[in-house]
């Protein structure tokens, strides 16, 4: 297996992830907690890529970049985890909350899992 | 079909190949990478000690749903027990003239003379009238500055005011007076103990750091004056009647441990490690009071583990943030401080009323205030209703804009039931209240700290954990050799 990313022109890095395994939720969320070290950019390509583009913000060496854009990729796992684990306690949150501050009737009925 | 069901729960890679897993209402549980996995591809042995640990933790569940639903949710309720009385804590400004002029003001004082900034009788009656229309049946009425000493007729009407409509409105009415103690008479004390009002000051460490940080306008140090007169105030209002609060500046960083030692030195029992907060001159002068928030946190786990060494070595001593946090960690109640509330505690728990009968959502949005900018500005005491006042829609929006549960990285977060939200922070530092978690100081000092406490709960030393849970009990730990001496 060869690199996980792309050097570009401009000192920037491409990384592409396959949309049948990341969700759009779980790539911008571990975008955002990229946000103070690096520009990021996000494209969904017609191949079902999404394409994330990061740009040195504070004049990272090109070591540094790669560094963050490999923490990017654990963090996309990351995310897509705490995903696919919310998914499976379905409504049960809402549900908790709803009932703590006015009680729900028949909460059975109303547990979608 | 599954063989049990997750519940909603936060995790956390934490450390050594362990997470940590926190549920919707605050417990928590350390499992393996491995454990983990298996849990949610739910490969779990029903009859392992980490199934039943999850269990028995509310993490998942392999009975009906329901009942489980019901006991979180009574467990939520308690948690989020701050917003059942609405606004207790009414912060007074009497004046906002002071004697003297801290390095890091943040509420931009002016001088003794400037008799302009004094509040009048009718606001101080007005703004006394409002908060006795909060609902909350606890109400503390806390006094600001500038230095409310230079303005005591005013303190003394509010009080004596407040005491008049209670004996009406029968709340449980508290005074504090946040003052520097350099002004204090015993004429005042004796007035202050007949009236049992509780004494905050400011303490900022050894007399070299304090009389740095705070001197008096004139340039001289205060450091002997407030001393001698913390010592005065417990002759007249008792040992536990005053407290102290220290602002680590530049300055104070390398002195964490001894500013610790100065305060067991002075009598006190308990220390608040504050960070400086950015508004009025610590805003404008941080280039040469500020500093990394990297250092702050070494210079706070550097005194957090003295503190914790005084208390194994015998003397009872809180740090009272980590207290708060704790207590937040290892019980179901909430902490009843403002800056550690979801959703915020601006003006539904604490409130402001500026010496112009200008209210604001909290001190640090009078601090902007003072600063110029009146953005959280809830309207004045002499012109708006208290529907106008604590109902509007600015209000409304606010809250909304500040609870933990839908704010980024927060709502995913494993410490998000034991943290809080702090909107006028985030507006200070970054220009708008919901603000970018990447870039918040108070979420990487917090994070740190959460970090360093859990990993004090996963060692469970018995002697540390004894010294934690007496910050949180507030009641000093038995030691053994005493025990022993006793029970010879």
């Amino acid at each position: 297996m060869g690199e996980i990313f792309t050097k570009l022109e401009g000192g920037r890095i491409l990384i592409k992830l396959d949309k049948s395994i990341y969700e759009k939720e779980a790539i911008m969320a571990a975008a955002y907690k990229m946000t103070d070290t690096c520009f990021i950019v996000v494209k969904l390509q017609e191949d079902n890529q999404f394409e994330v583009y990061f740009e040195p913000k504070n004049s990272q060496s090109e070591e540094e970049l790669k560094a963050i854009a490999k923490n990017y990729c654990n963090e996309v796992l990351d995310q897509q985890t705490r995903l696919d684990v919310e998914k499976r306690y379905g409504n049960i949150r809402d549900l908790l909350v709803k009932q703590a501050f006015s009680p729900i009737e028949n909460i059975k009925d109303k547990i979608n899992i | 079909m599954r063989p049990y069901q997750l519940l909603p729960f936060r995790f956390h890679d934490f450390k050594n190949e362990n997470m940590l897993l926190v549920n919707e209402v605050g417990e928590f549980l350390f499992s393996s990478k491995e454990e983990f996995n298996n849990m949610i591809s739910y490969k779990l042995d029903p009859e392992s000690e980490t199934f039943l640990d999850l269990k028995s933790k509310q993490i998942l569940t392999d009975t009906e749903i329901e009942p489980v639903i019901k006991m979180l949710a009574t467990k939520y309720r308690t948690k989020k027990s701050f917003l059942y009385n609405f606004t207790t804590l009414h912060m007074v400004v009497p004046t906002l003239r002071c004697n003297s002029k801290c390095k890091y003001c943040q509420v931009s004082s002016k001088s003794e003379e400037a008799f302009k900034y004094d509040m009048d009788k009718s606001t101080a009656k007005r703004t006394v009238d409002l908060i006795f229309l909060s609902p909350s049946p606890n109400i503390k009425i806390e006094f600001q500055g500038g230095e409310p000493l230079l303005s005591f007729e005013i303190v003394k009407y509010i009080i004596e005011y407040a005491e008049q409509c209670n004996l009406t409105k029968k709340k449980q009415l508290e005074f504090v007076i946040c003052t520097n103690l350099t002004l204090i008479t015993e004429e005042m004390l004796k007035y202050l103990q007949n009236h049992k009002v509780y004494i905050s000051t400011s303490l900022d460490g050894t007399m070299a750091l304090h009389n740095n940080n705070r001197p008096f306008r004139n340039g001289q140090g205060s450091y002997d004056i407030v001393t001698k007169n913390i010592k005065k105030v417990r002759e007249y209002l008792g040992e536990d009647s005053v407290s102290a609060l220290m602002t680590a500046t530049n300055d104070s960083l390398e002195y964490f441990t001894e500013i610790v030692d100065e305060y067991l030195v002075q009598g006190f029992s308990a220390i608040f490690m504050r960070s400086l907060n950015p508004y009025g001159s610590a805003k404008r002068d941080m280039y040469s009071l500020g500093y990394g928030v990297e250092d702050f946190i070494e210079s706070y786990k550097r005194a957090f583990k003295h503190i914790v060494n005084i208390n194994l070595n015998g003397t009872f001593f809180v740090e009272c943030y980590a207290s708060l946090l704790l207590g937040k960690i290892l019980t179901p109640f909430s902490a009843g401080f403002v800056d550690l509330q979801s959703p915020s505690g601006v003006a539904i728990c604490g409130v402001i009323y500026n010496h112009d009968g200008n209210v604001y959502v909290s001190d640090e949005a009078r601090m902007l205030a003072n600063d110029g900018d009146t953005t959280f500005s809830m309207g004045n005491v002499n012109e708006n209703t208290y529907q106008e006042l604590f109902h509007s829609d600015k209000i409304v929006s606010l809250i909304k804009k500040s609870c933990l549960e839908c704010l980024p990285i927060c709502s995913h977060c494993v410490f998000q039931s034991y943290c809080g939200v702090d909107p006028i922070r985030n507006y200070a530092e970054q220009g708008e209240v919901v603000g970018n978690r990447m870039m918040s100081t108070v979420c990487k000092i917090n994070m740190a700290i959460f970090q360093c406490l859990f990993e004090l709960i996963k060692e469970n030393d018995k002697p540390t954990m004894d010294v934690l849970w007496s910050w949180i009990t507030r009641k000093p730990i038995v030691m053994e050799k005493q025990v022993s001496h006793e029970s010879n």
